[in-house]
């Protein structure tokens, strides 16, 4: 019942067409469309440089398109004014791979910059938060297990908690989507896998939507609804992880012929798949084990 | 016979034979290097041709020699004043520091405003630029020089003193306040952006709380610095003081032990004043 109402509504986000060059030479983007249910976890792979993350940053406007447009809740973003665009932002996190939180303040404090979009400017300038903005942050610090952490200072943490002070952010946004950015690409497998965990939970408990830029296509495999691949600035591949071969992977990667050849003699998958992959050489390689993992 | 272990590195190259090992010079000879050192044999040659060729009068060297040192050591050995009591001098100084203080206050609230305008990862490149000139513009013209300017409209004294060290002092911090917003990661700036936060949020959440140490520890540099020019503006403007005091007592007293005295006074300040700035320094860093 409700599989048949959300395919009624219109999709949450849909990207359409959009187009972003830097210089004349070579779009960043080039003629990207897609679209994203509510509550759908969507993970963005491909080789670095493919414009993963100029895509994340279109979205909400963080970089403005050269053509194409963004629905955003049936809404084009990029006709939105300032105070519409505070507000369209104000419903959508963002996760960053070096977490940007400001360092020589506390835990709480940096959750609570998540509210400054909802409040006015002076009362956000003073950092003046009511009651019930301080006990969301919180019972969303709880949730993320800092409790002990509260009124550390973000510099003591660890890299993991940190990310989570980052989620945290987001999470006080109240957000209807949250766009992260190589979220684990500078974390270790075990912390890795508790932020890819805490986000499935959004997704599955929250229905919030999420769009994950991921270098690691294990990871992709194991928790996207959906995986966008890009490759060049181009959207070469929109599915289902089980639609994901080891064909599609390589062309995503743009891996060369040697790479494919070893494909026909996968080796024993690893027991652990999480950030086995960092090296995109033979990136398609590895992925076509773990896929096989993924798959038993 | 020779064993191998007796010939040099540049003798094995060339076999049995042994040439003297050619130069190997770590920078080239380029024309810039071949400049500078004639500008510098050039420099010398006339610094030394003007030294010896000087016309001292009927000064004789040896005697000013004797003279200087002498009139040194009754500043520094013999401090002392039939004029100026304790209290007196006390009191003097105070109005020195407070010179310095307002200056500096004044100078650190605008230059708080222009910082921010002034940094590159806070403000359009167009205000940054026109601040930055503005602020070079100040800059380059010297503290008394904008002292006796504003001294046209407010009287030679106090009042000018203080307008025209603000005005150095402002260009000063604005550079400095700048330089410490532009070191913040200009990632937070956008996290915070991306969330919704306004200009104003961001700079009060995020910029200046993380530049905070180094706010403070350039305004104690320039207070340290306010104070000196304090005392010379006493002495070159009027502006009353302990520089007053110390022009007098080597203009017109000719009281080589009164400006001894006054000379400690202003050093003592001057060390309690660092003292404290450290201290405030290392608790601000451990406890913000």
């Amino acid at each position: 019942m409700t599989q048949v109402s959300q395919l009624l509504r219109p999709p949450l986000l849909e990207v359409s067409h959009v187009v972003k060059s830097y210089d004349r030479a070579k779009p960043a983007l080039n003629d990207v469309s897609f679209s994203v249910r509510t509550g759908e976890f969507v993970s963005v792979i491909g080789p670095s440089g493919a414009g993963k993350s100029t895509l994340l940053r279109c979205i909400n406007r963080m970089t403005e398109v050269t053509g194409g447009e963004v629905h955003f809740e049936g809404v084009s973003v990029g006709k939105l004014n300032r105070k519409e665009l505070k507000r369209l932002r104000s419903k959508i996190g963002m996760i960053f791979q070096h977490y940007a939180l400001v360092d020589r303040l506390t835990v709480i404090e940096n959750v609570l910059h998540g509210r400054l979009g909802s409040k006015s400017t002076l009362a956000g300038a003073l950092g003046r938060y009511s009651r019930d903005e301080k006990q969301q942050a919180m019972d969303v610090i709880a949730m993320l297990g800092l409790s002990e952490h509260v009124y550390q200072r973000c510099d003591r943490l660890s890299g993991g908690q940190k990310q989570r002070v980052g989620i945290g952010r987001a999470l006080v946004q109240d957000p209807k989507m949250i766009l992260c950015d190589e979220p684990i690409a500078s974390l270790d497998p075990n912390a890795s896998r508790i932020i890819m965990d805490h986000l499935k939970a959004f997704s599955r408990t929250m229905h919030i939507t999420l769009i994950v830029n991921l270098h690691q296509v294990d990871v992709a495999l194991k928790y996207s609804d959906r995986i966008l691949g890009v490759n060049n600035g181009r959207l070469v591949f929109n599915g289902g992880p089980d639609e994901l071969c080891p064909e599609r992977i390589a062309e995503i990667y743009g891996t060369d012929t040697a790479a494919r050849q070893e494909f026909p003699r996968p080796g024993r998958a690893p027991e652990d798949e999480l950030c086995q992959l960092t090296s995109s050489s033979n990136v398609a390689t590895r992925a076509y084990s773990s896929l096989q993992s993924w798959a038993r | 016979m020779r064993g191998p272990e007796t010939l040099s590195g540049s003798d094995r190259l060339t076999g049995d034979a042994i040439f003297p090992a050619p130069r190997l010079p770590v920078k080239p000879l380029t024309r810039e290097i071949i400049v500078i050192r004639l500008l510098l044999a050039v420099l010398a040659v006339t610094t030394v041709y003007a030294l010896t060729t000087i016309d001292y009068g009927s000064t004789d060297l040896g005697q000013a020699v004797a003279d200087t040192l002498l009139n040194l050591k009754i500043i520094f050995l013999h401090p002392g004043s039939p004029r100026l009591s304790f209290s007196t001098a006390l009191y003097e100084v105070v109005i020195t520091l407070g010179l310095a203080f307002l200056s500096t206050l004044f100078g650190a609230v605008i230059a708080l405003f222009l910082g921010l305008l002034g940094a590159q990862n806070l403000a359009p490149m167009l205000v940054t630029n026109v601040v930055k000139a503005f602020v070079a513009f100040i800059r380059a013209v010297p503290t008394i020089l904008w002292v006796l300017i504003f001294a046209v409209t407010a009287g030679l004294g106090a009042t000018a003193a203080v307008i025209g060290m603000t005005f150095h002092s402002i260009s000063y911090l604005t550079k400095a306040y700048a330089e410490s917003f532009e070191d913040l990661d200009r990632s937070v700036i956008e996290a915070l952006k991306a969330s919704g936060a306004n200009w104003g949020q961001i700079v009060f959440q995020a910029v200046i709380p993380s530049s905070s140490t180094f706010l403070l520890s350039w305004t104690f540099l320039r207070f340290e610095i306010n104070f000196a020019n304090a005392v010379a503006m006493g002495a070159a403007a009027g502006a009353s003081g302990v520089g007053f005091d110390l022009f007098m007592a080597s203009s017109y007293y000719f009281d080589l032990r009164e400006v001894g005295l006054i000379t400690y006074i202003i050093l003592a300040f001057a060390m309690a004043l660092e003292t404290v700035a450290t201290t405030m320094k290392s608790r601000i860093k451990d406890h913000v």
